[in-house]
């Protein structure tokens, strides 16, 4: 067990320095372009740093994420960054648990937390942090992480079960917390677990 | 007995009714003197008579207070500069090199700002300063860039004479692409909406367009450019289809094609 986490932090560190070496390639492509007044050629260069930046920056927010949530210690495989600069938005993906065919967390049961760049849903619950009194109303209610506004949704499973899910906007991102199983106040008390803080500082 | 206690009562709370009745009088003499003078230190520092604003006391101090601020009469306004790209490359690459990616970040997305507007820029300048009759409006010239994301990089030019007007603009930007795809590529929408023919497709320089019209705005010709790009050609008061094709097709669209990188 030992040995295959030092062969996947050796994995990581291959391809975070991989990233590098194409950040760098892209910088020196976008110098020559534009010095060459090839000024869309030095826009896509540029274009491709971004991306790299943005895979770069998931992995380093992944970094800071807890090992452990609930005792349960993070899925190195699921680990994830994908997604593209820009309009859709980069998605830095960490479940806890343990692997399983399912996907979905209500199924597999796991911890999972996702932040979205340039989420659609922002809007929606800013509105709705903005609004005390309909944000604290029905499923929803308003709760402060880390000094920052969160929005826990009461999500439901059937036979009077719920899930508790967890949102929190952040500059332009927006990281959502899903823990099945769980009750409002331990979701709550997981979310504390967080270093929000510092997530805001690498993705401002 | 009772009667005579209620009288009594009443004679001892007289006093104390018309004590109150004058003591709010005195209250409201001496706020309409306070207001009075308040609009007058008010019209000697600001220089404005409030005596005009309002009907009443209350009103005519509080349209005062907002008749205090000044209003702009002139100024230079705030200067043009385009992000310098040479020197935000080398703030992403110190940034870069010492992790600070947030920084890093915003360098390049200044820098990609200063890339699309001299692209935008160059366009500009390489389109015509005439179209037929028409003259370009200098002042008009426009171009925008978020430097990023799906807003794009949008370039606008106007051609004027008397009431005629050649309007055109090109959007560098994913999202407008699907719109004018979906005329294309869906056979739902019929050439011919009902008795009256408000759009058909064309061509502009062997490339596939749309064109419009409308009593009220006039022609619009959409042409898809590459992957990303739209050039929209919009024509108030042209004759007839031709002529406003005619002056369409003087715009260069292939240099355009190229300087904005698209196949």
């Amino acid at each position: 067990m030992k040995k295959l986490s030092i062969l996947f932090l050796s994995f990581l560190v291959i391809i975070a320095a991989q990233a590098q070496n194409d950040f760098k390639k892209q910088l020196g492509d976008a110098r020559t372009a534009y010095a060459a007044g090839k000024l869309d050629d030095s826009r896509f260069a540029m274009q491709q740093m971004l991306y790299e930046l943005d895979m770069i920056t998931g992995k380093e927010v992944l970094k800071l994420l807890p090992a452990k949530m609930n005792e349960q210690a993070a899925v190195a495989k699921l680990d994830n960054v994908s997604g593209a600069s820009g309009f859709t938005g980069v998605i830095i993906h960490r479940e806890w648990g343990k692997e399983s065919k399912y996907s979905d967390t209500a199924a597999n049961h796991n911890i999972e937390m996702e932040v979205i760049s340039n989420s659609p849903m922002i809007a929606a619950v800013n509105g709705l942090l903005s609004l005390p009194l309909i944000g604290n109303t029905g499923d929803n209610k308003v709760v402060k992480i880390a000094g920052y506004k969160a929005l826990v949704t009461r999500v439901d499973q059937g036979d009077n079960k719920y899930n508790y899910d967890l949102q929190l906007p952040l500059n332009n991102s927006l990281i959502t917390l899903k823990a099945p199983g769980l009750t409002q106040d331990q979701v709550i008390k997981l979310a504390n677990t967080i270093p929000v803080q510092e997530i805001a500082k690498m993705l401002q | 007995m009772r009667s005579v206690k209620i009288l009594l009562l009443l004679v001892c709370c007289t006093p104390l009714l018309s004590q109150a009745q004058l003591l709010k009088k005195l209250k409201d003499k001496a706020n309409q003197v306070a207001e009075k003078i308040g609009e007058k230190k008010a019209e000697e520092t600001t220089g404005v008579d409030n005596s005009q604003n309002g009907t009443n006391g209350s009103s005519g101090s509080t349209t005062g207070s907002t008749a205090g601020r000044r209003n702009n009469k002139g100024g230079a306004g705030l200067i043009s500069t385009p992000p310098d790209v040479k020197e935000n490359l080398t703030t992403a690459e110190t940034s870069f090199t010492s992790a600070k990616y947030s920084e890093a970040r915003y360098a390049i997305q200044q820098a990609m700002l200063g890339v699309e507007l001299e692209i935008g820029q160059a366009i500009l300048k390489s389109l015509p300063q005439a179209i037929n009759e028409l003259k370009y409006e200098a002042s008009a010239d426009q171009v925008t860039s978020t430097g990023w994301g799906w807003a794009g990089l949008t370039i606008y030019r106007e051609y004027n004479k008397d009431d005629k007007q050649l309007r055109f603009s090109i959007s560098n930007n994913a999202a407008w692409m699907q719109a004018i795809n979906m005329y294309f590529n869906n056979v739902g929408y019929a050439q011919n909406t009902g008795g009256e023919q408000k759009w058909k497709q064309t061509k502009l320089h062997g490339l596939r367009a749309v064109i419009e019209y409308d009593a009220n705005s006039g022609y619009k010709l959409s042409v898809p450019l590459g992957q990303t790009s739209m050039l929209i050609f919009e024509g108030v008061n042209f004759a007839n289809e031709q002529e406003f094709m005619k002056s369409a097709e003087q715009i260069d669209v292939e240099k355009i094609r190229q300087q904005l990188g698209e196949k």
